[in-house]
This record gives structure tokens, sequence and C-alpha cells, in this order.
């Protein structure tokens, strides 16, 4: 993974540069000592590290502009971070830029019942959001696994997901209104408690941007009501196809279950090791569905989902009776990760989707690709939506094993985009996959990507070295070619 | 004029070359169903989509179709009912609202974002594209998305051409996300003394643990009465469920009726296609505003003229149909007032003169990063010309604002 080459000429003016930011924000946002800095050279994908060039921690939106145009004035890049849980790399610092974080917008600015609305400054987490409404009934629905660390605003940029978006979609489909600030400095309303506007769809092309187009210093999003009921059935599988034809015989049926995950032998093991939840170990794989609503529709559904699951060859099946039941349920899954840890010194964690009925497919070419590369791997699937975590197993203190770990999640994404999948469902691109994306688009694909940057951005001072693995100048991907009669397929009839 | 006909992308992107080297414009067209919406394109030349048609691929088990962006819209809804399965958001029926008799295509049901009664609990066009290709007023031809559920896999461009009236680019195939459709559907009708209190009588269906789909306000001529009209859909035991919490939670101020499944389905088609508008109405306004305080704005626009008002969407959508040169000033100061939001003028009849913009005027930074994501797009400003007048006016500079 290579970072642009870091501008020796902003490298040097550094101490002018943290002298001006000192000018623009209150002493204690600026940290430009190495041992502080440290806390700052990497998000959640630990195996990429860089201290940044200085590290600004503003407190208002105007602090945010003041820099913003400070910086495009001088030429010097910025990286925004919010909790710093990207699992992509998305908030990785550059030696030549600003670490810009927003860990200071930290409050709740407005509870709107009447609207069913809250309104947060961007580094408000996730959960504190439904924990703020919980009391009067109400939740924030997307429900990343880092829902306890990571920042709302850090939700916006990734477009983050969660295990209940399978019907409750992912952040931008809860997202109401966001406050920007541009490079230009220029602080931007977009959207707010009303539902669609006029223009261009800002605050959808805002979202899942990866802090790229601009800094997200206000959000609103909405909250539903919480279910009067939900409850969860655990079902084991000798084979991980009939799990994965389990799966698309729910959705054929018509349900939309809150929640569908599968998890595959090794990683249920390691969960049982773990938080010891009930799962059956010997079992291929492992289903958890999760019915939520109205009381009679639960249990109305879930005696319909228990049917299809038998019929479908289900070896065990177990339904919740309790909240602590259901509870139990989810631990094994939610601490999947962790638990996958316990059981090798380090692993990889990848992100992408397949279309649901390829997922017999890809688990027959995943057991291949674990031969063939030498590794195990763990799956851990979102099934409802086909949203795969493979966790690939190795260690890094061995010689290669990063660099065949890192081959072994290449080859997965190039194998979910051959399947009609793409490289990422909720992770982000960030460094991590970024110079996977020609497996996924053209070259004038990414191009036509790269124009929507530069009408925010067009110096590419934000966040530069994500997403693409090309940074074309603005100016040379604005040029217009017009072939005068010369048509791209000249064979073709004219009409 | 000619009439380009493409049958493939391919043809597209030369009907685009053609137009670029020549300096001259397209007008895109489906079926012209929503062709009243916004201005009249002043373009050189007319891009038919009516050969780029068909369903492509649909897969119910996997919730996901794909068409090409000149298939009707009754084609593709005739599809999915035969699978049980829905467009979700409930695309609104305006083709008798602009005096036809189609409801238009997918490229013109995205291009517009036009959604109907379940935006509310659902989502909007927006919420369901998960992917298209297309050819830009570049002429160049690109994908975004996917045909997937869930994926972020770069910049989420289907946003971005959902409710862009074809100035972006010409929309060659459109891949949707479907879902089951629900089992039942009734609906719970309370009778309310005022606008304010059948909005409260929303809000109190909207924040109960009810799961509403549908959340309407009509005014009863007779009786100057008002009705709210709350549906409830999902499995029928559940219905029937919720339908009886809900009746207990709101029905005890007010007397509630139930409209059973044929006439709970009878209303809610009439809010899809707007039936409740007086076709005779001089002008047409839609008011996307914050719920709590619609009626707060309708009232400070009552102050001043006669109008009639239904609402959807919990009280968030506002048809408004009235007369006068000062209407839409009226309307646009009183959201500004109330919390913001957005007026679109839908429809004005020859007697309105000019009754303002159509779309909502933007803050200028607003406005310039606009036209800047245009011309990403489409730097000539070959397509569409005029059709939203922002992005029309700025290059061509000969488009009042403020005429049809």
């Amino acid at each position: 993974m290579i970072l642009p080459e870091p501008d020796k000429g902003v490298m040097a003016r550094r101490d002018d540069i943290v002298k001006a930011l000192k000018k623009l924000l209150p002493p204690a946002c600026v940290i430009d000592d190495t041992t502080s800095m440290s806390a700052f050279d990497a998000d959640a994908l630990s195996a990429y590290r860089n201290m940044p060039l200085v590290v600004v921690l503003p407190e208002t939106a105007q602090q945010v502009a003041d820099v913003m145009r400070w910086c495009r004035d001088n030429k010097v890049k910025i990286v925004p971070r919010g909790a710093g849980t990207s699992l992509s790399g998305g908030a990785l610092p550059l030696s030549d830029g600003v670490l810009l974080g927003l860990g200071k917008f930290n409050k709740i600015t407005e509870i709107d019942f009447e609207n069913r609305s809250v309104t947060a400054q961007p580094g408000v987490t996730n959960l504190a959001i439904t924990t703020a409404v919980q009391d009067e009934g109400f939740y924030y629905a997307p429900d990343p696994s880092s829902q306890i660390a990571c920042s709302i605003g850090g939700n916006i940029a990734e477009n983050s997901g969660g295990v209940h978006c399978l019907k409750y979609g992912l952040t931008t489909n809860n997202v109401l209104g966001i406050e920007i600030v541009t490079i230009d400095g220029e602080i931007l309303q977009i959207g707010g408690k009303h539902l669609d506007s006029a223009g261009f769809d800002l605050l959808g092309i805002m979202t899942g941007s990866e802090g790229l187009l601009g800094i997200v210093t206000e959000v609103t999003v909405r909250i539903l009501r919480k279910p009067a009921s939900q409850r969860a059935v655990l079902v084991g599988f000798d084979s991980a196809l009939d799990a994965g034809q389990a799966v698309s015989n729910v959705i054929a049926a018509g349900i939309i279950p809150a929640g569908m995950e599968m998890m595959d032998n090794p990683a249920i093991n390691a969960a049982e090791d773990f938080v010891q939840a009930g799962y059956p170990r010997s079992a291929a794989a492992l289903l958890i569905v999760e019915l939520d609503g109205p009381e009679a529709e639960v249990d109305y559904l879930l005696e319909r989902v228990e049917g299809i699951m038998k019929q479908s060859g289900a070896s065990s099946l177990r339904v919740s009776q309790s909240e602590e039941e259901r509870n139990q349920f989810w631990a094994g899954r939610k601490s999947a990760f962790p638990a996958v840890g316990r059981i090798s010194p380090d692993y990889l964690c990848m992100d992408g989707t397949i279309p649901r009925k390829a997922l017999p497919e890809m688990l027959t070419r995943m057991t291949a690709m674990s031969q063939k590369y030498g590794l195990r791997v763990a799956n851990v699937f979102h099934a409802g939506d086909g949203n795969l975590h493979p966790l690939i197993l190795f260690d890094a203190n061995q010689p290669g094993e990063l660099e065949r770990a890192e081959a072994f999640g290449a080859d997965i994404l190039r194998n979910c985009v051959a399947l009609g999948g793409v490289l990422t469902g909720e992770h982000g691109v960030g460094v991590e996959k970024r110079d996977l994306m020609g497996e996924m688009f053209t070259e004038d694909d990414l191009k036509q990507q790269q124009r929507v940057k530069c009408a925010f951005d067009p110096d590419h001072l934000l966040n530069p070295g994500k997403v693409f693995p090309v940074l074309h100048r603005c100016a040379e991907l604005g040029r217009l070619h017009v072939h005068h009669g010369k048509m791209p397929h000249p064979d073709i009839p004219r009409f | 004029m000619a009439v380009y006909t493409p049958e493939n992308h391919v043809q597209i992107q030369e009907a685009v070359m053609t137009a670029l080297a020549d300096k001259q414009s397209l007008c895109i067209e489906g079926r012209t169903s929503k062709s009243g919406l916004g201005y009249m394109v002043q373009a050189d030349h007319r891009l038919s989509m009516k050969n780029c048609s068909g369903i492509i691929d649909y897969q119910p088990e996997e919730l996901v179709l794909t068409a090409r962006a000149g298939t009707p819209l009754s084609l593709i809804e005739a599809e999915l009912s035969a699978q049980n399965q829905m467009l979700a958001f409930e695309p609104l029926y305006i083709g008798a609202f602009y005096g036809q008799d189609d409801n238009g295509t997918l490229g013109g049901l995205v291009a517009t974002n036009l959604s109907g009664p379940r935006r509310i609990s659902a989502g909007a066009v927006r919420d369901y594209v998960l992917g298209f290709d297309a050819v830009s007023g570049r002429g160049g031809y690109f994908r975004s998305g996917s045909k997937v559920m869930k994926n972020v896999t770069g910049y989420d461009l289907s946003k971005l051409v959902c409710g862009s009236f074809g100035q972006l680019c010409v929309l060659c195939d459109i891949t949707l996300k479907v879902l089951p459709a629900p089992e039942s559907a009734k609906s719970i009708v309370v009778d309310c003394e005022s606008l304010e209190a059948a909005r409260r009588v929303l809000m109190t269906s909207f924040g109960a643990a009810v799961e509403p789909s549908g959340g309407a306000v009509e005014k009863k001529a007779a009786d100057d009465r008002y009705r709210a009209v709350i549906r409830i859909e999902g499995v029928g035991v559940s219905v029937n469920d919720r339908i009886a919490s809900l009746k207990g939670l709101v029905g005890k101020s007010a007397p509630a009726a139930i409209l059973d499944e044929q006439q709970s389905a009878e209303f809610w088609t009439g809010m899809r296609n707007l039936s409740f508008i007086d076709s005779h109405a001089e002008q047409v306004w839609k008011l996307s505003v914050t719920p709590s305080r619609a009626p707060a704005i309708i009232s400070a626009v009552a102050r001043n003229h006669l109008i009639e008002v239904t609402l959807d969407w919990a009280g968030g959508l506002v048809w408004l149909s009235g007369a006068g040169a000062g209407l839409g000033t009226d309307i646009r100061s009183a959201v500004e007032k109330n919390g913001g939001g957005h007026a679109t003028l839908m429809r004005a009849n020859d007697s309105a003169g000019s009754p303002g913009a159509v779309f909502q005027p933007q803050p200028a930074a607003i406005q310039a990063l606009e036209r800047r994501i245009k011309s990403a797009f489409d730097p000539e400003y070959i397509l569409n010309p005029g059709k939203t007048a922002k992005t029309g006016a700025a290059k061509t500079g000969g488009n009042d604002a403020d005429t049809f």
C-alpha cells in the first residue's frame, strides 16, 4: 500500500503551518508533538500507520471553515477523522497533511420527538443517539458493530451499515440533513427535518464519500419507534450450502427479517470458545434470524421462518424465549471479531458483497483459496443482504504472511466482483481497497467519479490517496474531446 | 429538429457526440407523462428513449430488478405484482395530473424522484436505485453502483441522478431494489376539528409502536372538518392488531372509523394519483417541510390567499392549490419562517401569469456547487437545457426563471 509521495516543500514549511494553525485555533486545539500525535497515526485498520504533519481538533464549524480555507489557500492537504474506527484506512494520516479530528464535536444539539429526529454534532457516537432517545421508546436504526465507539459523522462519511440494514437501510437511508464545510471554507446546510429536496441530491452524494468531498459538522437523523417485540432464532446446518439456500428461501417467501446473519464452523467455534453463546459446535453453518415488530406479527413470522428452516434441512433450531436469550444468541455473533482475534495472532477482515444466490459458489471458492494461500479463514456474513466478512487468519511475525493474507483478501474481493458483487458493502474503500477499484470500474467510470470530486475539491486537498488508485488532475478530467464526425463505433448504422 | 431513437447505449453515445460536435442540445424524452413539470426544455433535437425499453433481469428472491430507462412504469409494476412484490416508495401516478393517460417510464421516475405515500416509512425513489449505466453530456459511457443491496464502493452517483431531471446524463439501464408487497393493508380515519388536531393524531400514530406506512390529512368540504388517515400494512393478523391498538390510542378524543382493505386501497390510490387536486386550480404547489410546522405554514399562507390543502408523509408533504401573483412568494416566505424546506410549483395554468420560480431557489454557495456538478457531467449544457432553469440559465443566460 503506497500513499501519495509527500510534498517535501509542505513538510519543510511545517513550523510555519503549525504557527498559522495556532493563530486560527485555540492553543489546545493544535497538537504538534510527536508523542501526542502518535495517538492519531492509524485508524482501526492498524496494519497501516503514518504520522500526520500536525493534528487539529477544532471546536466549531467556523474553526473548521477557517482551517479549510487556510489549507486551500496554502495548498496543504487535510485528512478528516471521526472516532478512528474505519476498517479501510479512511482516516490514515498523510505525512504532508493536517489531520482534522472532530472529537470535540460531541454534543447532541436537538432531540425532536414530534418530528422523530435527532440533530447531533459529528463526534457523537452512533450508540449515544439511541441512548439519548431510548427512554421515550425510540432508537437510531443503523447499528455498525463499532457503534459504541464510531461517530455519527464517520457514519456519514462511510455510509455505515450494520446487522439491521436489511430491513432498515444504511446510513444514507436514515439521514435527513447535514451541515458541511467545503474546502473553500463555505458552511452549507443540506436537507433538514423535511424529506426530499429540490436540486441535486447533495445529501446523497456526501454520504459515503469517505471524507473526500467536505467535512460534516452537524447531522440530523431520523429516529424510529422501538419495535414492540424482537425475537431471534438460532439455526444450525450440516451444510453451508443448505444454510445459504435457507436464507434465499426466507426472502423468497416475502419475509424481510430485521437481521439474518450467518457464521461458518471456524467462526462458530471461535465465538463459542469466547462467550459460550450456546452455538452448535458441530454445525457447518449457523444462521441467526431476527424478527421485530408488533408481537402478533413476530410470532406469526417466527412460525413461518421455523417451517422454512426445517424444510431447508436445519439440523438444530432454537427460538429465543426471553430478551436475555436473544442477547445471548447475538453475543457470539457480535464478538466474532475479537473471538477470532484470540485464535490467531492477527486477522484481516474483508467486506465484499455478492448476490445472495452466489453464496454457495463463493463458499466453495473460499475453501479453495484458503488451501491455495495456506491460511485459515473464518466467515461471518450479513447473509440477508449478501455482505461477506471473511476473516483471514495470519501471523504478522511470520515473514511474508501479511503479504499472503493481503493477496488472499484481494483474491476474495476479485471473486466477489466476478460473481456480480462489489468490493465493499459497508467498510468503505479507503486505502485498503483503493488499488482494486479497477476490478469493479473502468477507467471511464472512475474518471466520472473523480469529476464529481473536482466539483467539490479541484486541487485534491481533501483526503487524497484514498478511494481512487490514480489521481487525475481536474484540468485534465475537465477537458472535452469532441471528435467531429468521428464516432466511437463508426460501423453501427446511423439512425 | 431531429428525433433520435437510440436502441442501446452506443447509439445514445453517438447522438450525444453528434450533438456535442454540432454544438446542439438534446431534450431527453420517455413517454412525456411529466413534461409539464419544470420549465419547457429548449433543445435543438429530441432524444426519445422509446426503443430502450424492457426488463433485462428480474430475480424476485434477490429483490433486484434491472430494466432499461425507457421501460413503462406500468410494465414494471405489473411484473412485480405478479410476484407479490412492489416498488416500496409507491411512485406517484402523476400522468393524469398533467393531463396524460400514462404514468411514464423508469427513467422519468428516477429523473424526477417523485415518491408516493409510503415515502414516509419506506424511503424515496433515491433509496431504491442500486446502480445504473449512462451516457454523460460529455459523451462518456459510465457505470455506477451495482446489482447488490449493500454497496459503498465509490461515490453513490445513483443519488445524484435521482431528481436530476436528465441534466447530468442519459440513463440507460437502472437497477432497483424491490420488496415483498404487504399481505394486507387497512386504514384508520380520525375526524378532527382542526388541522392542528389532525397533525397531532398523525404525530401520535407515527410515534407509537404500530409502524404506520402512510399518514395523510384531507379536508372535508361538507363540514369544514379534517380527516387524518393512517395506513397500517403487513401480515393480516398484525394489521388487525395494530389497527385496534391505534384506535385505542387516537380514537379516545375523536371519532375514528376503519377503512377495510378495499376502501383503504382506494384512498391511497387517490393519494398516489393526486385525484384530490382540483383540475382547474390555477397553481398547484408541493411543499416538503418539517411535519410539525405544516399547520403554521398553511395558516400563514391562508391569511392572504384562498387555498385548498391535502397533507401526506405524516404532515411533511403539503399539496397546496390556490391562485394569485403573490402566492408563491408567500408560500416560500412561510416555509422559510417555519423550519425551512422546499416548495415546488408543480403546475400552473395560463391565467397564473408569473407565479414564481418552479423550484426552490438555493443559496448562492449551493447553486455554485450544483453548477460545478452539472459541468462535471455535462460541461456544454446540452442535456435538457433550461429544464430546471437553475442549471440551464447559468450557461444559456436566456431562460427566465419566472416564466413557464
